[in-house]
């Protein structure tokens, strides 16, 4: 453990100064810029020496290995600058949204976890059987179902024919988080509940559930006590990485629900080629991730002390 | 598995807490509850550039004035010509000076009276922070004496008053201020109280209005930009009227239940020609393409109607507008004629026309962002198919990077608000002329340029409609543009709403007539 943590925290770092390299680079070969964008959604003419003052007051005239000494500068000291469309610090932007994409990606594991569990769990159980074929149907038309369909499907149900859920919700309190959550769990969980049984599965063919079992130990406790501990590991792996998924955001969803999370504020910022944001999203999430992916090895240390003995 | 279970039930924790660090808590718009009106808008977001409802801000001005918050000193009627507002009159004392009379009756919505050195101090404040009006209104210096203005430009300006109906001319007290969230005190019937960027604007009634009692007690108007939400939120009554529903959804709200208002804008779909690209310097494949498309059944099939079909670059409704042009309507036959005649046949029995071994291919570059246009590229497509002319088309994002290269496309169609001002010229200046930084296609005609010219130095309005006719008669003659169809700003609103009503300018939404019957 000693060595372990700090070669990490430096991957991280170089992670981070890799992909901000490469998004910075990858965003001025889309073409067009921030200034053109906006004059696309007007359709209203302005003069090129207006709109070549405007590039000049972002530095967009700058040569591309010049705009990236800048930023890399200004972020490297904590400033993550301006947006270009709003005008708002970044920073300021993304802490503001960052909760309500907490919220939708807590939700959305939780009831990934509700779903997919009990489901893939009884699916191995009951394998090859009717309900075993039941709920890989259900997986498989969970799985095909973007999840644009999901949402409009959801929005059409819960709230036009049932009136339980409001179509445009605050974006802060539960019921706002509710129907896109549970867009990303049907899609999520229905790609899980095939994982879970497989990793179920793959514990029931080891020796020792055949041995305890001869020795007549009940399959209820087996089952809770010793396969499900198993597969745990290979759960939360799962799990974690989903929540990174979720922790970038979900634009389609957070589009379709008006939820005012991050994914929708870095699909917009792409569109329009706001490169401060852009770049601020990259970096945060590489770290977010990276982090979540350092959190659920060490969790996976905690489960099973087995893991990683050799470099402790 | 104990473990396990604990570590989910941490992430229910988690996801409750979080429930409480929402940031701003927004009230939930209250639906029905009193004379309240939600209002569902595409269009106010910091992406449009209108960030806020200040009008020295970008294109804030039009939040300002769609939203009631804001008027100017002349408006524009049903046909694009100036009517005063805040002002009541003016004389054009000489070229380069123009005298404003004021209303003597109006307040701020602080209280203060607007008189002619309070909107002194907005336009001196708006041309110093404005580079677009600064631009357009040319001033050199203003006086104040009272209820009337004197306003003194730097060359002569005949569109001046045109401009000062723009958005951005909204007059407000500068002397109250701007709040960090870009609220602004104007005359409108309405008042900004809470601004929420590309979320929501929060109005209450201006108790201090000049033209009346607004009759709502508080307005929401919400940010969608997802048109399917727009539709749902309408249909489930979350919102009382909405703008920007998609031309698919129209039927859904076509019972007793709803209203539709409706009007055609100056927002043209338009084709430009690529003079430098050789398969379009023939004028017969031009004249087809402008034959060729079936823009009637463009309108009422894939726009549902809620269209208008375009001759030039002005609707019919204007006084210098389409009623006034001679064009042929569409003609297959006609086009066909016209490209056998210049020897474009099909020699290989394809479907596709041919020409000294030379495929009638035509690249139609356009983008996606305007729900109508990649519409219009498939109906274009189809047309053209059966007069035997192949359509390429690239519906790209990255339009305005691909058009900048000659060779890459043919026909590049756009999305163009041609008279946003009321004033024919800015059209002409933008797209047509040698100097135009949007004539992309390379188009020049020794006649348009010497009538722009004449346009330019000509204050008569009569005589200024009578120019911009005959420059759009010799671009259609030139066939060196196709106008396809007009964009009618439509709103769907439940059937207890009243007053609210689409305007040609696309600016005036919210008035003090809006009430619940």
């Amino acid at each position: 453990m000693g060595r372990w943590l700090p070669e990490r925290l430096l991957r991280l770092a170089l992670v981070l100064f890799s992909i901000s390299f490469l998004s910075f680079g990858l965003m001025r070969l889309a073409g067009s810029d921030v200034v053109e964008q906006k004059m696309e959604n007007r359709g209203e003419a302005v003069s090129a020496e207006a709109a070549e003052e405007a590039r000049a007051s972002l530095g967009l005239d700058q040569p591309f290995l010049v705009q990236y000494s800048v930023w890399l500068k200004r972020a490297a000291g904590g400033d993550l600058g301006r947006s270009y469309v709003s005008g708002q610090p970044v920073a300021e932007a993304f802490w503001q949204r960052l909760p309500n994409t907490l919220r939708l990606a807590f939700m959305s594991v939780l009831l990934t976890a509700v779903l997919s569990l009990p489901l893939g769990i009884l699916s191995a159980v009951r394998q090859n059987g009717p309900v075993d074929y039941a709920v890989r149907v259900l997986s498989f038309v969970g799985n095909s179902l973007p999840n644009f369909v999901v949402a409009l499907l959801l929005l059409y149900i819960l709230s036009l024919r049932l009136g339980w859920l409001p179509v445009i919700s605050d974006g802060t309190g539960w019921e706002s988080a509710v129907m896109p959550g549970l867009t990303l769990a049907i899609a999520m969980g229905a790609k899980y509940i095939r994982q879970v049984r497989t990793a179920v599965l793959e514990e029931l063919s080891q020796p020792y559930v055949a041995g305890a079992l001869s020795r007549g130990i009940p399959f209820a406790r087996l089952l809770w006590g010793g396969v499900l501990r198993s597969a745990g590991g290979t759960l939360l792996t799962m799990l974690a990485l989903s929540l990174g998924d979720l922790l970038g955001g979900a634009a389609v969803v957070e589009t379709i629900f008006m939820y005012g999370g991050v994914g929708s504020m870095a699909a917009e910022a792409i569109r329009m080629r706001d490169y401060p944001v852009v770049q601020a999203y990259v970096m945060m999430m590489g770290g977010i991730y990276a982090l979540l992916n350092l959190l659920a090895d060490l969790g996976c240390r905690w489960l099973d002390p087995r893991i990683g003995r050799g470099d402790m | 598995m104990k473990k396990f279970f604990s570590l989910l039930i941490l992430l229910a924790l988690a996801a409750a807490l979080t429930a409480g660090c929402g940031g701003d808590k927004k009230p939930e718009p209250q639906r029905n509850a009193g004379r309240v009106f939600t209002f569902g808008d595409t269009t106010f977001n910091a992406e449009n550039e209108e960030p806020d409802v200040n009008p020295h801000n970008a294109y804030a001005g039009w939040a300002c004035i769609r939203y009631g918050i804001g008027e100017t000193l002349f408006r524009y009627n049903d046909k694009m010509e100036q009517e005063p507002w805040l002002a009541e009159g003016f004389e054009l004392v000489d070229d380069l000076t123009w005298k404003i009379r004021l209303r003597d009756d109006v307040a701020f919505s602080n209280g203060r009276k607007m008189d002619a050195q309070a909107v002194k101090e907005c336009l001196e404040q708006l041309i110093k922070v404005h580079r677009r009006a600064r631009g357009n209104l040319n001033l050199a210096a203003m006086e104040a004496d009272g209820q009337i203005l004197t306003l003194k430009t730097s060359e002569p300006e005949p569109s001046l008053l045109n401009y000062l109906g723009n958005p951005y001319g909204c007059i407000i007290d500068v002397q109250a201020g701007i709040t960090p969230d870009g609220i602004v005190a104007g005359t409108g019937p309405y008042v900004a109280k809470k601004v929420i960027p590309s979320q929501r604007v929060e109005l209450e009634p201006n108790e201090k209005y000049w033209g009346g009692k607004p009759q709502m007690e508080k307005i929401f108007v919400q940010t969608i930009s997802n048109g399917d939400t727009l539709v749902a939120a309408l249909q489930s009554g979350q919102i009382d009227a909405a703008y920007g529903i998609p031309y698919a959804s129209y039927p859904l709200f076509q019972s007793d239940k709803y209203k539709f208002t409706g009007t055609a804008t100056s927002r043209v779909f338009f084709g430009q020609v690529n003079f430098a690209s050789p398969i379009m310097q023939d004028k017969a494949v031009r004249r087809a393409i402008a034959l060729g498309v079936d823009k009637g059944a463009f309108v009422k099939t894939l726009l549902w109607g809620y269209g208008e079909v375009a001759t030039g670059p002005f609707p019919d409704n204007f006084t210098f507008g389409g009623k006034n042009l001679r064009t042929e309507g569409f003609d297959p036959e006609k086009a066909k004629a016209e490209l056998e005649a210049a020897g474009w046949k099909d020699t290989d029995g394809d479907g596709i026309r041919e020409k000294n071994g030379r495929k009638l291919r035509v690249r139609w570059l356009t983008y996606p962002s305007r729900q109508e246009l990649p519409l219009l590229a498939e109906a274009a497509q189809s047309d053209l198919k059966k007069l035997g002319i192949d359509l390429i088309v690239n519906n790209t994002a990255d339009h305005n990077g691909v058009v900048k290269d000659p060779k890459a496309w043919d026909i590049y169609v756009s999305a163009f608000v041609t008279c946003g001002t009321g004033d024919p010229l800015n059209f002409f200046s933008t797209v047509c002329l040698d100097s135009s930084t949007k004539n992309r296609g390379g188009y020049h005609s020794d006649r348009v340029e010497a009538l722009a010219q004449e346009m330019k130095g000509t204050f008569d309005r009569q005589k200024r409609g009578e120019l911009a006719v005959q420059i759009q008669q010799e671009l259609l003659d030139d066939a060196a543009f196709c106008f396809f169809s007009f964009l009618k700003m439509s709103m769907i609103n439940k059937a207890e709403v009243q007053g609210l009503k689409a305007h040609t300018s696309d600016y005036y939404e919210i008035t003090k007539d809006l009430s619940f019957k």
